[in-house]
């Protein structure tokens, strides 16, 4: 154990920090914001692909995808380094740390080359299709059902809580292809292009305003998908989920450590001298420690349920202890309750109210806070299930 | 950074979890005398805290903890025998002031240390039995509490509530009401996986204030407020549902429960409840 990171890393900080310093887009170019998780702005499409071309884009991969081989210690100083200048390195998260992940993980090497590679580049941007009306927290009980008759599936059902779908250009999409098989071991995973016959989306607003439209409806009717589309083998789809909710969910914790210092530096004045305060300090250390410890060779894959648990619920309290501090002024909507920064989409036009709201994005997708109790008790404490 | 315990330390928890176990059953004296030989009153913050950690599972009785973090980080040296140390100025409920050998006072000349048998301490019941706390007559003290005498009692109330944890968890996993095994039923696994985080963070903290002791961080002193202050919310939360999922076994002298309630409770209380210490962290 030792309060100090190793010279390696330190050295990859400081290339990437150079980095940064010398190409980062200035406020000018950077002018058109984006209005979803899957709408990126030309300049941030032109960004990403320089981020991608000198293997910062995702620098665990190897550089023909973006990266430079490296360690998990240094991809979480990359993603420090992001965070501590507020800067995002894709505006199209999902399709990143997730599509584009589980591709290189899963997908065929034609597959890499169609989809991944220009999902990183951000030449096309992509979505996931995962909940269901009916599915959930029992996501393993999704009913969207793909046949595939010679080398075509043809789906037939709906998605919905589908983020950026009307601005994505292909769905990683879960389907049921065995409906005789038990729940979990029916499932395969296909990429759709949105602009197939039969996909429909119907983008709807949030609690913050009718118009912030990233939540979509989708809607797949007779929508027919080569069989090349496949992800991983057939019915191997659940693999692909937890590989999929998997990836970068070790440094996951990291987006709620940047919640908790935005709250830090964003709350200071309503916070003084206010215990509060203290926890949320508090709170931001515990979970950059633990998940520090997550980066050695101990780790366990439930210990991830701790970290999701602890970051989401402080990110919650402490929003509502700073929506509370700020009295009647908290009701003004919009309202600009962080710095600017052309780099950073969030929060500096969000309400006290808002912010308080979107806290429950973290305690309720990809995994409730109930469920990860579940896993906690049943993974860790050894409870029966 | 790294925040993960090395092999040797590892290695040095598990000697001590094997140790204490075995010595703990023996008379009190003993149980001092095997630790004092053992040198783990000299050992460094972070492998103390571990230390701390493994005796406050165990209940343990002896004047470990206040020789070691409150004695030795105020005079640099170990005492003959036992020792503690009177920080605040008011000289109550000091841990172990009724028969420490040695007694360091923190006054604004420099630290005093004088003869535990001069001070004319009067051991003061409290709810925990095994822990020492005496009120002690002492004049013209000014304020001021090393960073590791929190640590300590912050290490020592994980150790304590871990055990609660851990004796919930064997309870819940055999006792069956309604056909099921309590540990199946959704409210209880809630109450425990929170008790479970509760203990990992306070647990980091502790870790963290060891470390920042251990490598004079100036971070220290808002590292050791964190550190007492998750600690004992950690507490507030294990004792409540600790004792409630226990039900009514919990609720008895026979049980070895209300022991480690105790002390956990103990450790809270001890130089300041975790209220008083997320407020000094705000002006740390």
């Amino acid at each position: 154990m030792k309060l100090a990171d190793d010279p390696e890393v330190e050295e990859f900080r400081a290339q990437f920090s150079a980095f940064l310093d010398a190409r980062l887009p200035t406020e000018a170019e950077a002018r058109e914001r984006s209005h979803s998780s899957a709408h990126v702005p030309d300049w941030a499409r032109r960004w990403q692909r320089t981020l991608f071309e000198h293997g910062w884009l995702l620098p665990g991969q190897p550089p023909e995808y973006g990266g430079r081989g490296a360690t998990l210690p240094q991809q979480l100083a990359h993603l420090e380094e992001l965070a501590r200048r507020r800067i995002y390195h894709s505006f199209n998260p999902q399709g990143l740390g997730i599509i584009a992940a589980s591709l290189l993980t899963f997908g065929t090497e034609e597959q890499k080359t169609r989809w991944a590679v220009p999902i990183l580049r951000a030449e096309i941007t992509a979505a996931l299709g995962m909940s269901e009306p009916e599915a959930g927290s029992d996501l393993a009980s999704l009913r969207t059902r793909a046949v595939l008759d010679g080398d075509t599936f043809t789906v037939n059902g709906q998605k919905i809580w589908t983020s950026g779908a009307h601005d994505a250009d292909v769905l990683l999409t879960f389907v049921r292809t065995d409906p005789g098989a038990p729940k979990h071991k029916g499932i395969s995973a296909l990429l759709i292009p949105t602009a197939a016959e039969g996909v429909v989306r119907r983008p709807f607003g949030s609690i913050a305003a009718e118009d912030d439209h990233d939540f979509n409806e989708v809607f797949l009717t007779d929508v027919r998908v080569p069989r090349e589309n496949l992800v991983g083998p057939l019915n191997a789809g659940w693999r692909v989920a937890n590989g999929s909710l998997g990836h970068e969910r070790t440094l996951l914790w990291l987006s709620y450590a940047e919640r908790l210092q935005d709250l830090v530096r964003d709350a200071g004045d309503a916070g003084a001298g206010q215990e509060w305060y203290a926890t949320l300090l508090m709170d931001l250390t515990a979970l950059r420690l633990l998940g520090h410890r997550q980066l050695g060779p101990n780790r366990n894959a439930a210990e991830i349920s701790v970290l999701k648990l602890l970051g989401s619920e402080a990110v919650q309290s402490a929003s509502l202890h700073a929506l509370e501090a700020h009295g009647a002024d908290a009701l003004a909507h919009p309202a600009r309750t962080g710095p600017y920064h052309h780099m950073h989409h969030e929060d500096f036009v969000s309400s006290w109210f808002e912010r308080y709201a979107r806290s429950f994005a973290g305690t309720i997708a990809g995994g409730t806070s109930e469920i990860q109790r579940n896993i906690i008790a049943e993974r860790i404490l050894g409870l029966p299930r | 950074m790294e925040f993960e315990l090395d092999e040797e330390q590892r290695m040095l928890r598990r000697t001590v979890r094997e140790t204490v176990a075995k010595v703990r059953p023996q008379p009190e004296d003993r149980q001092w005398e095997t630790y004092r030989s053992l040198g783990w009153l000299e050992a460094p913050p972070l492998e103390l805290a571990l230390i701390l950690e493994e005796l406050g599972y165990a209940a343990d009785p002896t004047p470990f903890l206040a020789t070691a973090t409150w004695f030795a980080p105020l005079t640099g040296r170990l005492p003959e025998g036992s020792g503690t140390a009177v920080f605040d100025g008011v000289g109550r409920y000091v841990l172990e002031a009724d028969r420490a050998d040695e007694v360091a006072l923190l006054t604004k000349g420099g630290v005093t240390v004088v003869p535990g048998a001069d001070l004319g301490a009067q051991r003061v019941g409290i709810l925990d039995p095994h822990v020492h706390v005496a009120h002690v007559d002492a004049q013209a003290l000014s304020a001021g509490v090393p960073d590791l005498a929190l640590t300590g009692l912050a290490a020592t109330a994980v150790g304590a509530c871990r055990r609660v944890l851990d004796l919930v968890l064997a309870h819940v996993k055999q006792r069956t009401q309604f056909g099921q095994v309590l540990g199946s039923f959704q409210a209880v696994k809630h109450k425990a996986a929170d008790m479970h985080v509760a203990v990992e963070r306070a647990r980091a903290l502790t870790h963290f204030s060891a470390l920042t002791i251990a490598e004079d961080d100036p971070r220290r002193t808002k590292a050791a407020h964190m550190a007492k202050a998750a600690a004992g919310e950690c507490q507030r939360l294990v004792f409540r549902h600790g004792l409630q999922l226990f039900g009514a076994m919990g609720f008895t002298w026979e049980n070895e429960l209300q022991l480690h309630l105790k002390r956990a409770q103990a450790c809270d209380l001890l130089l300041g409840t975790a209220s008083a210490h997320r407020k000094a962290l705000l002006t740390a």
